[in-house]
């Protein structure tokens, strides 16, 4: 008995001390997928991976020593702070100096996971899923659905949280953590969109290829110049996805100033805001349901999921992608506007973003098609930006609206039907 | 070697009552370890109920210790030739020592009601004789405080609520209510220098009440093992004057309620 116990000691001495470095994993359901489109049967070999692999870590370095590669005509600066990185890159402690490092292992990894790819240890137990950045989307942003979103919209999510779900507020943080964890959120992001180009990429590949061939030393010249054109092409993938947040700031939508309605005219924003809600154009009702209980449509995905299991009905496709790390696919519920709780803030300036913008990845549109430019023909049935505030005031008005007044149904059941007294 | 461990044993109170004094003293590396500033008007009860309590079971410990020393020290098996004494035990210390403890139980519990009764019972009231509502509703949640203020009208729960996380302010010198509820899980609100702790139960609305007399900024703590991120579950308060706590809150409501947006303009190259 004593040895057992002493034999357990010395393996938990030996192996448990000194943890493993840590490793960016590989995008293994995008992988699949690529494959799987581009009509490789066995997927891809060992060389390809390893061949995309070789590429990430020279690019972007591992988690405790992060990189950013140089793009031609892109001043990396622009994009993200690549000095910040460090503050929240390698594994949790402090430097000679006294400034913390692994600021993201520390406050983020748990749920999001090492490599962003939101399925930390504790993921599996949240209900919504940490977000997965490598897919370099985000639901909660000032910019339209398809445009990165600026770094404010991603710092108020780091302090103010997301009410509704797991993500806490890190308010407290000094400024400058909170400023290297959202460049490193920026950075994994960026990572993974490029993993996924690589892996895009990578599908033409021979068999036996690497996506940047490795040269012996008497290399004939078409060879050199071949592996140029590899690396160019490699570039492009890298340049195309920073292009993109480089930009993230000109494309916030504008948003003209809300009238400031007191009494009536407030009532009758709010009952047009009404009228839109159940209307055709706007059809908020479809999915937040007829009494905005976010029950009417409950049965959809978001774009994380959907990309992998379409619809979720092919129970063998979800398998197989759960058992290649798809955390068990949920279907995504439209809010309940009666809680008085926003995921993306609670301004009206945020509400008028989620509805003229929508949420990107998820089911919510945006109504931006729906709203009149100056070209329209007069005759087109589209909205007035104006009609938006009415909408917003409508939501905003929703939870302090009793749910069901008995009085007021009875009369408008009777307008509806003046033949019946009232 | 019997004198070895009542020595030993001796140890104990002397490092007992050490540790106190040394922390109560705040030597190095002691600083900071002993009650944190009070700065609740009511808080000077809380703190000599713990004082007594402290002394009183001070007294007690020493007591107990000192005696488990001497039996050691007296009946020390290799210097003690004394023949073993049997004795069938005395009713009388029994009963002695059973009254004695239950005395000091019951008395504790009587001197302390009007403390308790203050702290968690007699809500401060209006001139009118209402109970005072509260400023802010302070909600934990799996790990912050997201905190509603009344807003213009007096109430929580309606539109002009001013809602904020983990940054409570406070004006300074007043009554201050608040009421406290829990989304999720079992939490406690702590505000270790306003000396009130409440657990925060889900599906209850309770309230606390104190009086902050010193301008500052203090700790929010949750109290309450309530997940893995307990131990980050922090917050702040900071104590300001009526008129600085005016301003904050009124700026507070116009970046709530802010209804416009104007990009500036990027620089172009």
């Amino acid at each position: 008995m004593r040895s057992i116990v002493s034999l357990i000691g010395l393996v938990a001495v030996v192996s448990g001390c000194g943890a493993p470095n840590a490793e960016f994993r590989r995008y293994t359901t995008f992988a699949h997928k690529v494959a799987e489109s581009a009509g490789l049967e066995k997927g891809f070999t060992r060389d390809q991976l390893q061949g995309v692999d070789e590429v990430m870590l020279a690019m972007f370095g591992s988690p405790d020593e992060p990189a950013f590669p140089a793009i031609e005509g892109i001043e990396a600066g622009k994009i993200l702070n690549v000095s910040h990185l460090k503050l929240a890159a390698g594994p949790m402690g402090s430097d000679e100096h006294g400034n913390p490092r692994g600021l993201y292992r520390e406050h983020c990894a748990h749920c999001h996971g090492i490599t962003g790819d939101g399925v930390g240890p504790t993921a599996a137990f949240l209900n919504p899923y940490p977000r997965d950045y490598r897919k370099g989307q985000f639901k909660f942003k000032s910019t339209p659905v398809g445009q990165k979103p600026t770094h404010a919209d991603l710092k108020k999510i780091v302090l103010e949280g997301v009410p509704g779900t797991a993500m806490p507020s890190f308010k407290l943080l000094p400024d400058l953590e909170v400023e290297a964890l959202v460049e490193y959120v920026k950075y994994l992001a960026i990572r993974g969109e490029v993993e996924r180009g690589l892996l895009d990429l990578s599908t033409n590949l021979e068999d036996k290829a690497r996506l940047i061939s490795v040269l012996p030393t008497n290399a004939d010249d078409q060879a050199k110049s071949a592996q140029q054109e590899q690396v160019a092409a490699v570039k492009d993938v890298v340049k195309t996805v920073a292009e993109k947040w480089d930009g993230a700031a000109a494309n916030i939508t504008p948003i003209p100033q809300r009238q400031n309605l007191t009494g009536a005219e407030l009532a009758a924003s709010i009952k047009h805001g009404r009228e839109l809600f159940y209307g055709s154009i706007a059809n908020c009702v479809k999915c937040h349901g007829d009494s905005a209980l976010g029950d009417g449509q409950t049965t959809d995905y978001d774009e994380w999921a959907k990309e992998f299991i379409n619809d979720g009905k092919n129970r063998d496709v979800v398998r197989r992608y759960v058992s290649l790390g798809l955390l068990p696919p949920r279907t995504i519920r439209p809010r309940n506007l009666r809680q008085g709780i926003y995921r993306g803030g609670l301004r009206p300036i945020d509400l008028y973003w989620r509805i003229m913008n929508g949420i990107e990845g998820t089911p919510m549109p945006a109504l931006a098609a729906n709203v009149r430019k100056p070209e329209d023909p007069p005759e087109a049935k589209k909205l007035n930006a104006e009609e938006i505030w009415d909408l917003v005031n409508y939501v905003q008005s929703l939870p302090y609206e009793p749910i069901n007044n008995a009085n007021d149904a009875y009369r408008e059941a009777h307008e509806a039907m003046p033949e019946r007294p009232l | 070697m019997g004198r070895f461990w009542s020595l030993l044993f001796l140890l104990v109170p002397i490092l007992g009552v050490g540790t106190f004094v040394w922390a109560m003293a705040g030597w190095w590396p002691m600083h900071g370890h002993w009650l944190p500033e009070n700065i609740n008007a009511h808080g000077g009860v809380i703190d000599s109920l713990f004082m007594f309590i402290l002394v009183l079971t001070g007294v007690i410990f020493i007591a107990t210790t000192l005696a488990m020393f001497w039996f050691m020290w007296r009946y020390d098996g290799g210097a003690n030739r004394d023949p073993v004494a049997f004795t069938h035990g005395s009713h009388t210390l029994e009963v002695v020592w059973s009254i004695l403890p239950a005395a000091t139980l019951v008395f504790i519990a009587i001197y302390q009601m009007n403390a308790w009764a203050d702290h968690k019972m007699r809500r401060p009231k209006l001139p009118s004789g209402e109970m005072k509502p509260p400023l802010a509703e302070v909600m934990g949640r799996q790990f912050e405080w997201r905190i509603r203020y009344a807003g213009e009208d007096g109430i929580v729960g309606t539109s002009d609520d001013v809602q904020l996380v983990n940054d409570l302010h406070l004006p300074l010198n007043e009554e201050i209510v608040l009421a406290i509820k829990s989304a999720d899980v079992l939490h406690s609100f702590f505000l270790p220098n306003l000396r009130v702790k409440q657990d925060v139960v889900p599906g209850m609305k309770q309230y606390v009440w104190f009086q902050p007399t010193k301008e500052g900024v203090y700790d929010i703590v949750c109290a309450e093992l309530c997940g893995w991120g307990h131990y980050k579950m922090r917050g702040r308060v900071t104590i300001e004057s009526r008129e600085k706590f005016n301003t904050w809150l009124s700026q507070r409501a116009i970046e709530q309620n802010q209804a416009g947006y104007t990009p500036e303009p990027v620089e172009s190259e």
